[in-house]
């Protein structure tokens, strides 16, 4: 190369002095290096020193760039250039030159320094523009020598003088000599300013870091953001933004109202989805198409391009980052990044644990009104309270299974909720529904509910949905109610938008609640069935009646027992018919008793006994209100009597009316109370009695026919107590032990006499009758045999007699009734006791009426 | 055009980043020494601004499975967001023949992998595959070497000299994306043993080669000719004993 003068070879020894001259500059340099601290100040030093031996004009620094090969410049010393003032210092001094032209290929490939006359060199294709401006500055020479680091070029240092010849062969010995010196000199310079670098990152970090540590909501983090990063000059502009609840869009921190900007926008997403920081250019990311509105109000506000980097706390997007800057210092955004990341997610830690508190308390609060409830208006209010008043949340309706597990009433509902609309919602609300119900279905299986978007069901063609729309809530949840893990109902709550935790504890709250209330409202039935049941029992005790036994032995009643028998086990309807006094009630509970219901209580009810319009709400019970006077829920004879018997006595003398209710109960096997809405399903055995001829009553319309045959299913006749005198006997000795335990006395025995006596009688009371004459008679003993008796006479008798319905002859008439006081008296003609006496005419008077009517033995001895 | 040459101070790097800078453009030797590194994002993006073109010599700097599969997944992720963000017309990535047949291999599952970033990029892209380099014979009798003994299955073989690799891979990178694949190989095919058997006679390696039938390659299994092109493929002007005398040359 021309340009090359002085090849090092060539170079002269040096003079001793001068020897001595550059020894001492080298230690001088050695010094100053030592002590330099600022970048320039190393080239300031350098020229003071060497320009104490030489002249030269200025001296600069260049740094190789191995990334591109090129150079540029490193250390200047603008105090000392001609150039200075010259139109392209400024542009030179941020230039890059490249390394791959001949000018510094022959420095580069030179051993020691070059130097080169600028006129010859500045021109040639490739070199410099550097030179040329010395040039015209009025700079002659440059003397270049490469720098070494590490056995390569790392740079070269350039000395520029005014002069020439300056450069003398002494000049170019010395700047060989001291050349390895800067490059050490300078690479600790470069290292100095990377390790600066660096320490100003790390204590700009740790301010920030420092800064954050405190902050506890978004806002003190906006503040305490802003006041870090305004002071990064580069910085012209960032926008912080977090991911919403709705994981789709983004908000600006720091805005009071909250724009979302969608995260799939052909930006965003490209940002959420780099590890790394993003420079974006504004102008091609428009020319692509990419059509956000910030993009163009960033370019409005004379951004030309900016970074996007994301806020990431381990695995979860937490936001990014917009920053209005046009350089990458990965180090740090990607510091300022994990710090603001760590107080976001600890914002929203914070937020949570705040919330959940809050949600805690407030379930806690719940919790305690609850506990206190015990009736439904108290939990109707309770829920308003808290799920209007707190949760800006609609009770839309509870609904609870019903015992049979199929049906799913409804509990409670909001009435004003509905209030705008026109949907009848009484009737629809009132509607039961089961189990089975697509939506209720679905509820029931989900284990933690459902949620219906009130949108999305009004497009599906959900007609609920017309509802929900009306309250211009967001959300419609529907829940399960459970006790234990038992379903137990549903409940349907309209929000916009409500925490799981919130959810299961006002779920299992309303769970408790409402099982309690259903609990309570049983235990009410329960008490008040048993005080009715206890009602009765006292009742029964006081009757005359000992129920445990029935007596008889004769043929009548050992059919009456054959029947019993037959159909105490079954659930067949019994219609007992008898003379009064027969003891239908007794056959009643013999049946009740040596049934599978024997366990509860037989109901009776005696239907003559009730005035008319009572009868219904005493067998059907009433609801509240159901009629003037009707205080309180009243539970029917029938409810009364589920599994169990209820007994109709007197069945013959119920009013028309009421039968037909009772036909209904009997066929439908379930009743309405009085002024209730929901029908009761019953379990009952009935039992009915009558002393009247049924068939006879329905013939006169005074008794419904069908009522008849229902009840006419196992119709069993009791005997009349003349129709089985051989019980008298036991009967009469039962009541005589009766009443004389009852009365103190100690009668043992019944004189035959009066057997005979109460044999005769005809006894139109039955049972009942014998009972009573045999009280009068104990009271009026005072021995200890019975031994007389008070028959009645007359009256009675003949009432009886008249009675007998004929159009027969006198003849006839006189025949049957012979036979009949024979029976009685069990074919004893005359003496006391006998036919005879009965009749009032002597014994032989009768002997032959007997043989002229044709009486004998077998007719009054023969069965009936 | 300017161009970045990922990996570019490597041996493939070195002379591609030559090469382009011979046809006149505008090169950046990209490599975590000149400060742009793929792993960390370190200048990437102002490195790629306004570049035309990239070309992704990047080799993992580890060789475990996982850490190869995390470091081509990691950089090929972040080199091809950047690109997209520069706007990039251009990607070439240099990647091997056979890759899809040698799966059994973690590092050929990564290469794999970057290969179908690429594919999925949406940025114009060249995948240029190319046998295996002559350079490497040394480091494949070095890696089968027991005691004095050399076990290399015998495998087809057809490696290429890193110079025409260099050549072919600066070709492609200057002229439009084609969007697939471009294979390239060396001139001469023969079985593994053979060109190592050459090799070792030429640097008077007194190690013995004993081939076997396992098809094991750097302990992965592979086929028989997996190593080498199935199709048509560039072929290198440099056969393989003008380069083993090239290579002796230097040495002596």
């Amino acid at each position: 190369m021309k340009a090359v003068k002085h090849p090092e070879s060539e170079l002269p020894a040096l003079s001793k002095a001068l020897l001595e001259q550059e020894r001492r500059m080298l230690l001088d340099l050695g010094n100053d290096i030592t002590s330099v601290r600022d970048k320039n100040d190393l080239l300031v030093l350098f020229s003071k020193r060497i320009k104490s031996l030489f002249y030269f004009t200025h001296t600069i620094v260049t740094l190789i760039d191995y990334k591109d090969e090129y150079y540029h410049g490193f250390l200047l010393d603008k105090e000392n250039s001609p150039i200075r003032y010259h139109p392209l210092y400024d542009q030179l001094v941020t230039s890059r030159f490249n390394l791959n032209e001949p000018f510094i290929q022959g420095v580069l490939h030179a051993d020691g320094p070059v130097t080169f006359q600028l006129e010859e060199v500045m021109d040639k294709p490739g070199s410099p523009v550097f030179l040329r401006a010395n040039f015209e500055k009025g700079v002659k020479e440059v003397l270049m020598s490469r720098l070494m680091k590490e056995g390569r070029p790392m740079g070269f240092i350039h000395i520029y003088s005014d002069r020439p010849g300056s450069f003398t062969d002494e000049f170019r010995s010395v700047i060989k000599g001291i050349a390895p010196q800067l490059s050490g000199a300078v690479s600790n310079i470069i290292k100095n300013e990377e390790i600066l670098s660096k320490e100003r990152e790390k204590s700009f970090l740790l301010d920030f870091s420092k800064d954050l540590a405190a902050v506890r909501t978004k806002e003190e983090l906006w503040i305490a953001i802003q006041a870090s990063l305004n002071k990064i000059d580069t910085l012209r502009g960032y926008f912080i933004r977090t991911l919403n609840d709705d994981g789709t869009t983004v908000s600006d921190l720091g805005e009071q109202v909250k724009a979302r900007y969608v995260i799939k926008d052909g930006l965003q997403n490209r940002v959420l989805e780099s590890p790394i920081p993003l420079l974006f250019n504004i102008d091609r990311e428009i020319q692509r198409g990419v059509g956000v509105s910030y993009l163009q109000s960033w370019r409005r506000m004379g951004f030309n391009s900016f970074v996007g980097i994301r806020l990431r706390n381990g695995e979860t997007n937490l936001g990014l980052m917009w920053l209005g800057i046009e350089e990458v210092n990965i180090h740090l955004l990607q510091g300022i990044a994990s710090q603001i990341s760590i107080a976001v997610a600890n914002i929203i830690a914070n937020e949570q644990v705040i919330r959940k508190q809050e949600e805690q308390a407030f379930l806690l609060e719940f919790s305690n009104d609850i506990a206190r409830i015990r009736t439904k208006p108290d939990l109707q209010a309770a829920i308003s309270r808290v799920l209007d008043g707190a949760l800006h949340t609609k009770l839309a309706m509870i609904r609870v299974i019903d015992d049979d597990g199929i049906h799913v009433s409804p509990f409670m509902f909001d009435r004003t909720l509905f209030a705008n609309s026109e949907v009848n919602f009484d009737k629809m609300s009132t509607t039961r529904i089961t189990v089975e119900e697509p939506y209720t279905s679905r509820v029931l299986a989900s284990e933690d509910g459902l949620l219906f978007n009130v949108e999305e069901e009004l497009r599906s063609g959900n007609t609920y949905a017309k509802l929900w729309k009306t309250t211009g809530l967001k959300n419609m949840y529907g829940l399960p109610l459970r006790a234990g893990d038992k379903n137990i109902g549903t409940i349907w709550l309209l929000a916009d938008r409500l925490s799981k935790l919130i959810l299961k504890g006002i779920c299992s709250q309303i769970s408790i609640a409402i099982a309690n209330i259903r609990a309570n409202e049983k235990l009410l039935d329960y008490k008040k069935k048993l005080e009715v049941e206890n009602a009765y029992l006292k009742e029964q005790i006081g009757t005359i009646y000992n129920f445990s036994e029935i007596i008889g032995s004769g043929k009548a009643m050992q059919e009456v027992y054959r029947l019993m028998s037959l159909v105490a086990e079954s659930n067949t309807s019994v219609l007992v018919w008898g003379e009064t006094g027969t003891g239908k009630e007794l056959i009643a509970r013999a049946i009740h008793n040596a049934s599978p219901r024997k366990d509860k209580l037989m109901v009776k009810v005696n239907c003559a006994a009730l005035p008319a319009n009572l009868i219904e709400s005493e067998l059907f019970g009433h609801e509240r209100g159901a009629f003037t006077g009707a205080i309180d829920r009243r539970i029917g004879k029938f409810e009364l009597a589920d599994h169990s018997t209820l007994f109709l006595d007197e069945i013959g003398d119920m009013p028309l009316e009421a039968q037909v209710k009772l036909l209904r109960v009997i066929q439908e096997r379930e009743l309405e109370r009085v002024g209730g809405k929901h029908t009761i399903k019953v379990d009952v055995r009935l039992i009915t009695a009558t002393n009247r001829d049924l068939e006879a009553e329905v013939g006169a319309g005074r008794f419904r026919e069908d009522l008849y045959y229902r009840l006419n299913v196992f119709p069993i006749r009791l005997p009349s107590l003349r129709e089985r005198p051989e019980d008298i006997e036991p009967l009469a000795s039962f009541f005589v032990a009766k009443y004389s335990r009852n009365t103190g006395k100690k009668i043992k025995r019944i004189a035959p006499k009066v057997i005979q006596q109460l044999r005769s009688y005809t006894w139109p009371g039955n049972v009942r009758e014998l009972e009573h004459f045999i009280e009068r008679s104990v009271l009026l003993t005072t021995g200890d045999t019975l031994d007389e008796v008070f028959i009645p006479r007359g009256a009675i008798a003949e009432k009886q007699l008249a009675s007998q319905p004929g159009s027969r002859s006198l003849e006839e008439v006189e025949r049957s009734y012979i036979i009949d006081v024979l029976r009685r008296c069990a074919g004893k003609i005359s003496g006391a006791g006998g036919a005879a006496e009965i009749l009032q005419i002597p014994g032989n008077t009768l002997h032959s009426k007997m043989k002229k009517l044709g009486i004998t033995k077998p007719d009054y001895f023969a069965s009936k | 055009m300017k161009i970045v040459v990922i990996g570019g101070t490597g041996l493939i790097g070195t002379k591609v980043v030559a090469k382009l800078r011979q046809l006149g453009h505008q090169v950046i030797a990209a490599s975590p020494n000149t400060g742009i590194n793929t792993i960390t994002g370190e200048g990437l993006a102002d490195a790629l601004s306004n570049t035309d073109i990239v070309v992704d010599l990047a080799n993992s700097p580890v060789w475990e499975d996982k850490a190869v599969m995390e470091f081509f997944q990691t950089a090929g992720h972040n080199l091809l967001t950047a690109e997209i963000n520069a706007g990039v017309k251009h990607h070439l990535a240099l990647s091997i023949v056979g890759v899809d047949l040698m799966q059994d291999s973690g590092y050929m599952r990564a290469k794999l992998v970057q290969e179908d970033l690429i594919r999925r990029s949406g940025v114009p892209y060249t995948i240029v595959r190319s046998t295996q380099f002559m350079e490497f014979i040394k480091g494949i009798a070095d890696q089968a070497t027991e005691g004095n003994i050399v076990h290399i299955s015998n495998v087809e073989f057809q490696p290429i000299a890193a110079e025409n690799v260099a050549t072919f891979v600066t070709e492609a990178a200057v002229k439009p994306a084609v969007n697939g694949i471009v294979e390239i190989a060396g001139p001469d095919r023969m079985p593994l043993p053979e060109f190592v058997s050459r090799y070792l006679k030429a640097t008077n390696d007194q190690r013995k080669i004993v081939p076997n039938e396992h098809g094991n390659y750097y302990g992965a299994q592979i086929g028989n000719t997996s190593l080498v092109p199935a199709g048509q493929a560039k072929l290198g002007s440099i056969g393989f004993e003008t380069w083993m005398r090239s290579q002796l040359q230097h040495v002596s």
